[in-house]
Parts: structure tokens; sequence; C-alpha cells
């Protein structure tokens, strides 16, 4: 599994959401669920994912898959 | 601990949602939010009967994040939750009777409060408030818990769990604190436990639920999250929101789930290391060194959860002599005979061992808890009695002495006298049976039996102060059980109160002790001259002693007393109250039509006429 395929899974199971749902280009605004409880549930979820302890000031700034690929890439995960 | 790939794959084999809770249990294992979801999803396949219950939330800091996790520990627990979350910050407000907790009939209610609710005294250092001050502030943080839980009390039926936040930060005058004066976890102590024992004396069907507990069992440091705390006002972390949520489905499953009430011990490798008929007595592991003292350890577990109220049983494949041996003379084996209401130690198999021990003490298989050692003995009884809760003691000595305490089932979430006199009422019991086996083998009657008894009936009504136990007779007995209505505390404390209903409770003592409350009956008006047993039972601990006919009597002499005329009831079959199939009939109530049986009062000739004096005690009337 790729990065993208691991966090489609993460965020499909914190939304509770199919895993089609999730797609690379999608942001906080375009899906419902990810309200900012869903947003939470996403970042708790990558921390025990990807082993991080990330910054609360960071959580607000990772509203889109592509701002999250990014953060993790940066993070050297994947 | 983060749960590898590999025991996930362990756990996503497991059979039951009990192998599932130990190993998580055991060790110390936290699931990640999908590696949870994929157990749920595993659980479902199996547990196919998960009770449903409606959780209702009220709260004073965020409590939505803790749903995957509340939902996960009631699969674990065979529990189903339907969770509504009152508005953020609404309590009082929640209990209008158009209130959506109202309108959601939870059957549980959770309310996760912090100190600052109760008082604003508590916004700054507790070391800040002048020892003047604190009498008031202790009695006025009282006061807004007893008006708030007042309230919700009179609108929501169901169980209700009162939570207060602990505090994340360590005390205000840090590792001197113990010593000081104005010393900060004192002061919180004694806040939290007055507001507990208040609650206890004050409310039915309320429980305390002392997170502090938990944040000693998972430490402070990992209990809470700061950063979620201050950007969301979460305030756990992961392991604390597990933690709370179990704790919670617990007290849940403690209250919805049948009752366990027998713990049927092994004795090699389970009470003490290695096997008695081999090694001997000198030879087991039972003392001050390790393994030894691993199993001191657990039989002193064992103990405290007789003193919640379970009957303890011993089931060995062993010769008697040798564990007698070990019970009498061992200088560190801490269950003595005396602590067994049944023993068998013989070589049969342990199923027919169990069965014969359920019906030695009236009890059915679903209320027992097997703990064994072994791996066959284990799956046999999973195989061969499925009602029966099965335990295996882990292999790992150092994991023993806690391998009792995942379970759900013993938690308790009330205490009465008759829990923790339970043992020894069922020791009196045995010396009955032997008395009754002599006179029979003497050529005596049943009848010279129970006059050798010399028993004491004592009947009482409406006593407010039995409200505990009263429910608890609903709750657990099956078998002397003519509707079975299960009742709460809340239930019973209203039908006492109230001007149409009359709650009757019996205690009978003879030679060898006195039995508590354990028995029964409510009675309902239902017109000026017409009454209704609504519920009429008996702890199966005194079935046998004519007791039933002379409650009975006593009930309907009281009822002509009071105007009533006519006495209606009912006989709702279970699977388990075969026994007073005929109890109607045979005390001369006729059937109708509709099935329901009747009793004219004004002709019955029902008269008094037992053996033993009945006692009428306190007001009679209402």
């Amino acid at each position: 599994m790729n990065v993208f395929e691991q966090l489609q899974e993460i965020m499909a199971t914190a939304l509770e959401l199919p895993t089609g749902a999730i797609k690379e280009n999608s942001t906080m605004e375009e899906i419902e669920e990810w309200d900012s409880l869903g947003h939470v549930h996403i970042m708790v979820a990558l921390e025990q994912a990807f082993d991080l302890y990330m910054d609360v000031d960071d959580f607000a700034e990772l509203d889109s898959v592509p701002a999250i690929l990014r953060y993790l890439e940066s993070e050297s995960v994947g | 601990m983060k749960i590898s790939d590999d025991q996930l794959e362990k756990l996503m084999a497991t059979q039951s949602a009990q192998d599932v809770k130990s190993l998580l249990a055991l060790r110390k294992l936290v699931p990640s939010l999908s590696q949870a979801s994929k157990l749920r999803q595993h659980l479902d396949t199996f547990s196919g009967k998960q009770l449903k219950l409606k959780l209702g939330v009220v709260h004073t800091y965020t409590s939505e994040l803790l749903d995957p996790w509340l939902h996960f520990s009631a699969t674990l627990n065979q529990l189903d939750l339907d969770i509504y979350h009152a508005p953020y910050g609404m309590t009082v407000q929640e209990s209008a009777p158009t209130s959506g907790l109202v309108r959601h009939s939870p059957d549980v209610t959770l309310l996760l409060l912090t100190k600052e609710d109760l008082h604003p005294a508590f916004q700054t250092p507790a070391t800040c408030i002048k020892s003047a001050d604190k009498q008031s502030v202790h009695d006025n943080a009282q006061r807004a818990m007893n008006g708030l839980v007042r309230r919700l009390r009179d609108s929501v039926a169901g169980h209700i769990i009162v939570t207060l936040l602990p505090n994340p930060a360590s005390p205000g005058l840090g590792l001197y604190d113990c010593m000081a004066e104005n010393s900060e976890a004192q002061w919180w102590s004694r806040i939290k436990t007055t507001i507990a024992s208040n609650l206890r004396e004050q409310f039915s069907g309320v429980s305390y639920l002392d997170l502090d507990q938990l944040v000693m069992q998972v430490g402070r440091d990992n209990f809470f999250d700061p950063r979620l705390w201050y950007s969301s006002v979460f305030p756990f972390s992961l392991d604390g929101a597990l933690a709370v949520s179990n704790a919670v489905t617990t007290v849940a499953a403690g209250i919805y789930l049948p009752k366990a009430k027998v713990i049927v011990l092994d004795a090699d490798n389970t009470l003490w290391g290695g096997v008695i008929g081999e090694d001997g007595i000198s030879g087991i592991a039972l003392g001050q060194d390790y393994p030894g003292r691993v199993y001191v350890d657990f039989q002193k577990r064992i103990l405290s959860l007789q003193q919640r109220g379970f009957i303890l049983a011993l089931c060995s494949k062993n010769n008697p002599d040798d564990v007698d041996d070990v019970l009498e003379n061992h200088p560190h084996q801490l269950l003595k005979n005396e602590h067994f209401a049944a023993r068998r130690v013989n070589w049969l198999s342990k199923s027919d061992n169990l069965k014969s021990i359920a019906q030695e003490l009236n009890l059915g298989l679903e209320s027992f808890i097997f703990v064994d050692d072994s791996d066959y003995e284990c799956s046999a009884i999973r195989h061969s009695l499925q009602e029966v809760e099965v335990v295996q003691v882990p292999s790992r000595p150092a994991e023993i002495p806690t391998c009792l305490d995942a379970l759900a089932r013993l938690e308790i979430v009330s205490l009465t006298k008759e829990d923790q006199e339970k043992t020894t009422m069922y020791a009196q019991e045995r010396l009955r049976k032997s008395q009754l086996e002599e006179l029979t083998e003497t050529g005596g009657s049943i009848n010279d039996y129970l006059k050798s008894l010399n028993m004491k009936m004592t009947v009482g009504l409406n006593d407010m102060s039995l409200v505990t136990r009263l429910a608890q007779l609903t709750q657990k007995t099956n078998q002397f059980n003519l509707t079975t209505r299960r009742y709460s505390e809340k239930d019973i404390a209203e039908k006492i109160g109230s001007d149409g209903s009359f709650v009757y409770h019996f205690s009978l003592a003879d030679s060898f002790g006195d039995s508590g409350i354990v028995g029964l009956a409510i009675v309902e008006r239902v017109s000026d001259s017409k009454v209704r047993l609504d519920t009429f039972l008996m702890s199966c601990r005194i079935i046998g002693r004519l007791a039933e006919q002379a409650f009975l009597a006593t009930i309907i002499l009281n009822l002509k007393s009071i105007g009533a005329e006519e006495l209606q009831a009912e006989y709702i079959p279970t699977r388990k109250n075969v026994l007073v199939e005929t109890f109607l009939p045979d005390n001369e109530f006729y059937q109708n039509v509709d099935g329901h049986y009747i009793k004219n009062l004004k002709t019955d000739k029902h008269i008094l006429d037992s053996d033993f004096p009945i006692i009428i005690e306190g007001p009679f009337s209402k």
C-alpha cells in the first residue's frame, strides 16, 4: 500500500465512509463528514498509524488530502 | 501498548469477545482507530446476541470523540450502543420533558462533569481557597451535584452514571502536597467521597464512577492529552478515552446483562502452582517466593470477589484428601473450606460437576464463571456448557493475579448486607441439609425437620431502606418467580412511594442463622376493592421450607384489612420458573377464561396456620 492508500483507509475509518469517498484531491470543505470532530479523529488516527506526535498548530492547516500528503512527506513517512 | 500486526492477526482469530478482552487486558494493548474498527467487525460476525442499549451523554466538555471507543468497548461487553450527546454544556436543561435526552429515553445516562461546574471556587487553584471558606465550598458543591442529579433522576428512567473530570495537573504544592495542611489531594478526595456517598444514600439507580481510579490505572501522563484539551476541549488521550469507555460500558453491562453469581475455581495451577497429587504439600508453589507469591495474591483477589457478593465453588480433579490437606494445613493457603459454598474434588468430568453444583446451589449455569488453567477443561466447558463464562488462567504466572480484572460481570454497582454474607448463608444451608439427612435417616419426616429448625418469619411493608436489595431480588430471581418482572431501584422506590402499590418483603431466621431479605411481593391497586399481584418471588435459597404459603397468607390478611375484595394474579411462564406453574391453583386462585387468576377475598377461607411464628414489622399500612 502506498501512502495515499493508507491515508484513504485511515480517513475512511475515521469518518465512517467507504474508501472510495476519499480522493487524492479531497478537501475538508467538500466532505460533509469531515467536520471539526472528524478532523480530530483523522489527526489522532494519523499519529497512531504513522507513529507521529503532531503539533496541534498543524492540525488546522491539514485540511485537504494534498496538504496531509505533503505533511507526511515532510515527516519522511512512506 | 500498540498492537503489532502479529498480535492483530491473533486477535482476529479469536472466537469470543471474552478472548479479545482478556488478550487486550493482559498485554495492556490499546488498538488504533482502524484496528478497533476491524476488531468490531470481527466480533460482530459471531457475537449474535448483543443487547441494544440507549446511552445519553450529558457533558460540559467535548464527548463526541469518545464514540468510537464507547462502541468498541460496548462490543467487547456484548452491548450495542445507540448514543445521544446533549448539546455542549447543557446539563439541567436536559431534564426538561422536551429535551433531546428525555426523548432519547436512555437506558444509561452518562454525566461528564468538571468540578468547576459545581462551584466557581474550583476555577482558582485549590491552595488559594482559604481554609475558612472550604466548608462552604464543600457544602455548596454537594448541593449543586444533588440538585442536578435530582432533576435528571426525576426526568429519565434507566441508570445514571456520574463522573467528575480528575485534575490533569499534579497538585499545586507538588511532591509536598501530601504533607501540607491544605493538601489538594486530600481536599479533593474528601469532596469526591462525600458526593459519592450522598448519591448512594439519596438516589437509586445512580452510580458515581470514580475516574481517579482510571487515572491511577493508566497513569496521569498517559491519561490526558493536553493538545486535544486546549484545542478541542477533549481531555483524554487514546488510552484515557479507552479506559473511560471501558468503565462506562462495564457499569452498563453490570446492570443490564445477566448477573454472574458463582465463581468455580480449579485447584492445581490456579490456586497454587504445580500439581498437589504429584508435588505434595511441600512441593506446590504457594508462599513468599516466586512463583508462589503470585498464587497468594490471586487468592487475596478471590476473597475480595467474595466480599463483592460472589459465591465460590471448588472443582478439581484430585484425590479429596490431598486438596483437604492444603486447605487445612498449608500455612499460605488463604481460601479455606468455609469459603466454598460447594466442592467437587473427584475424577468426574468438569461439566458433570458444574451441573451438579448448579443443582446443589439452586442456581442456573448462566450465572457461572469457570476459572481453570487447562486448555482441555476450558474448551470442554465452552463446548458442552455454552452458557458458562470461561476464563483460562494465564500461563505466565505474573499475569495470574489480575486475570479476572477485565470481567465486566464481576463489577458490581451496589453492595447489600446479603451480598457480603452470601457464602455464610450457603454454609448454613449445608448444615441444614445434613440435619435433614440425619433426621430422614432416623425415620423423621420433612415436617419434623422444619420444626427442628425453629423458624421465625418477619414480614414488612414499603421499607424504603431496602430498595437496593428488593430491586436486586427482581433482577436475580428466576425460579420461584411468578411473573419475572425486572425492576430497577428507581422503579421500586417509586412503587414504595406511591399510594397505589404495596411492596411486601420477608426474611426468615432459624437456629442456623438469618436469611436476610429473601422474598418480595408487589401488589398494585386496581380499584377500591380490587388489587393485582404484580410480583411474587422468593430466593431459591429457601425453597422447600413452606415460607411461601405463610408469606401469601400474611399478605392476604393485610389486603383484607384495607378493604380489598378481589386479588388478581398471573403466571408468566419462562424457561426457568416451572417450579411455580401450579402455585396459584394450589393456593386456591381460580383461572378465568382469559388465563388470569382470581381469588375472591370476601369468601376466601385462607387462614394463617403456619408451624412457625410470623412477626409483622413496622407500620403495616399506608
